[in-house]
């Protein structure tokens, strides 16, 4: 079918199906909303979107770009309407039924909010688009999990703004933080309690704010940041 | 706690001395001038104006020529930045070596629109005397602004709150989280709009945070405490209450 942005109305609609669903795991898909011209308008030009199975983020990462990339980047990343409909759309997805109940996390998940920059990366659609538009090809940290859920990894790194302005920063985040022995990010790195040394949530975001005082870290190339974060940010040193 | 690093010796640029302008258009457009005389910075040093708009991971940097040969943008496209809330950061960037290391820099700078005088400035914290027994100082909420209560018990005091070092380093970072702690509380969803003292603090907290965040944009209170955290460091910075504390004559080490 052809993919629609929902209108403040169908966004309401949708919100309300979101709170009904949390009352009762077992409700009902409100699919009849998808169509309801009343509530959305098709995107132009045309974009033809089909169900999909997308256990990973990197499937939803790989289709979503494909799908919208008609759609310019700039429009898709301001349209709050579209990503709350593809919610809709893949909601078996993105909130999957595990024995007949549903697990509704909070509404930012699933209904985007491009304005709020606190809420804009959780949505679960819109964050796999959006690590593939801004980190590629050094997406493995953010891609490798579930869709259904946003792991602490993606939301330290893309809640900081900062961090994001620097053009090197997700192939430094790669050469830091992925194990390619295990094939999935170091462990350990993330833990909200425990500091350690040369840590994703603690060490790194204080280490780039007092570099970013003395040098001028946009331009930089990985080599030469991670020349600068020096020695407890190498792998052997932690 | 964030320990800055300053070992470079860099230099705080005023930021009257970078003067931007936007006229309103699609997309819009970008004038600015520099006044970098006077500010020791090194000729060959390159200059960047860096766009950003508030919430946005977005930068659009417009290379300026250098401190000898300033080119600053002239009515030029501001393509990749959308948003109301444009600000703007000016480096000056010895790029002798390999890393470019910060000469100076001038932050949060914030456009004119064309056309647009800028608004005279007033106090969001007016002082007033009165006597408090034993007590210093305290604050008074009330309902459309927030006051600083000294006591006039203390010769003088009212004065030295803004003249003295040694008083107000002491004073001001905690009464600006006290203040934006309880404007968090009081805010309506409205606020932005409201001429009550919790918007004036709000935005004043906005206008010195690095990131710019928009205080409305925070709902859990411990995000709140880290957006708080780091205004009260910022305004720190920006007096350099530590530096001015020590040059007042305060002694430390033996008691």
């Amino acid at each position: 079918m052809n993919a629609r942005q929902f209108n403040d109305e169908g966004i309401r609609q949708f919100r309300q199906f979101l709170a009904v669903c949390r009352e009762n795991p077992r409700a009902e898909l409100p699919r009849e909303l998808l169509e309801d011209s009343r509530l959305s308008t098709a995107v132009a030009p045309g974009v033809d979107v089909q169900p999909s199975t997308l256990p990973k983020r990197e499937d939803a990462a790989r289709l979503l770009t494909q799908l919208l990339e008609p759609l310019g980047d700039k429009a898709v990343a301001q349209n709050a309407g579209l990503w709350t409909w593809l919610s809709l759309f893949f909601f078996d997805q993105v909130c999957p039924a595990a024995g007949g109940q549903r697990h509704v996390k909070n509404d930012y998940h699933y209904v985007y909010e491009p304005l709020n920059p606190r809420h804009s990366y959780r949505h679960l659609l819109f964050i796999a688009w959006r690590v593939q538009k801004v980190a590629a090809p050094h997406t493995r940290l953010f891609l490798s999990g579930p869709l259904s859920t946003l792991d602490k990894m993606t939301s330290e790194v893309f809640k900081r703004l900062y961090l994001m302005r620097i053009r090197c920063i997700f192939e430094v985040l790669e050469r830091l933080y992925w194990d390619p022995e295990r094939r999935k990010p170091r462990s350990g790195v993330v833990d909200s309690q425990t500091v350690k040394r040369g840590d994703l949530s603690h060490r790194l975001p204080i280490r780039i704010r007092q570099l970013e005082m003395t040098y001028d870290l946009l331009e930089l190339n990985a080599d030469q940041l991670l020349e600068l974060l020096g020695d407890e940010f190498r792998p052997g040193a932690r | 706690m964030i320990r800055r690093i300053n070992f470079t010796n860099r230099k705080r640029i005023p930021r009257d001395r970078v003067r931007v302008e936007l006229t309103a258009g699609q997309p819009r457009r970008l004038t600015a001038t520099l006044e970098l005389d006077g500010l020791s910075l090194s000729g060959s040093s390159a200059i960047y104006l860096e766009a950003m708009c508030a919430g946005s991971p977005a930068i659009e940097r417009f290379a300026c020529g250098d401190v000898a040969h300033p080119s600053p943008p002239r009515d030029q496209p501001l393509g990749e930045i959308e948003g109301e809330n444009v600000f703007f950061t000016l480096k000056v960037v010895d790029r002798a070596e390999h890393l470019g290391r910060i000469e100076g820099i001038a932050e949060n700078i914030r456009p004119e629109r064309s056309g647009k005088e800028p608004a005279p400035r007033k106090s969001i914290l007016p002082i007033e005397p009165r006597d408090l027994g034993e007590q210093l100082w305290e604050l008074e909420f009330r309902q459309e602004n927030v006051f600083l209560i000294v006591n006039s018990r203390v010769p003088g005091f009212i004065d030295r709150v803004h003249a003295d070092p040694l008083v107000y380093s002491l004073m001001y970072p905690a009464i600006v989280r006290e203040i934006l702690s309880r404007a968090f509380r009081e805010a309506s969803p409205a606020s932005e709009e409201e001429e009550r003292w919790p918007s004036y603090w709000l935005r004043f907290g906005r206008s010195l945070h690095s990131e710019n965040t928009d205080p409305a944009t925070i709902e859990d209170e411990e995000e709140q405490q880290e957006w708080i955290a780091e205004v009260s460091g910022a305004f720190c910075k920006r007096h350099r209450l530590a530096e001015s504390f020590a040059a007042a004559g305060y002694m430390g080490g033996d008691p």
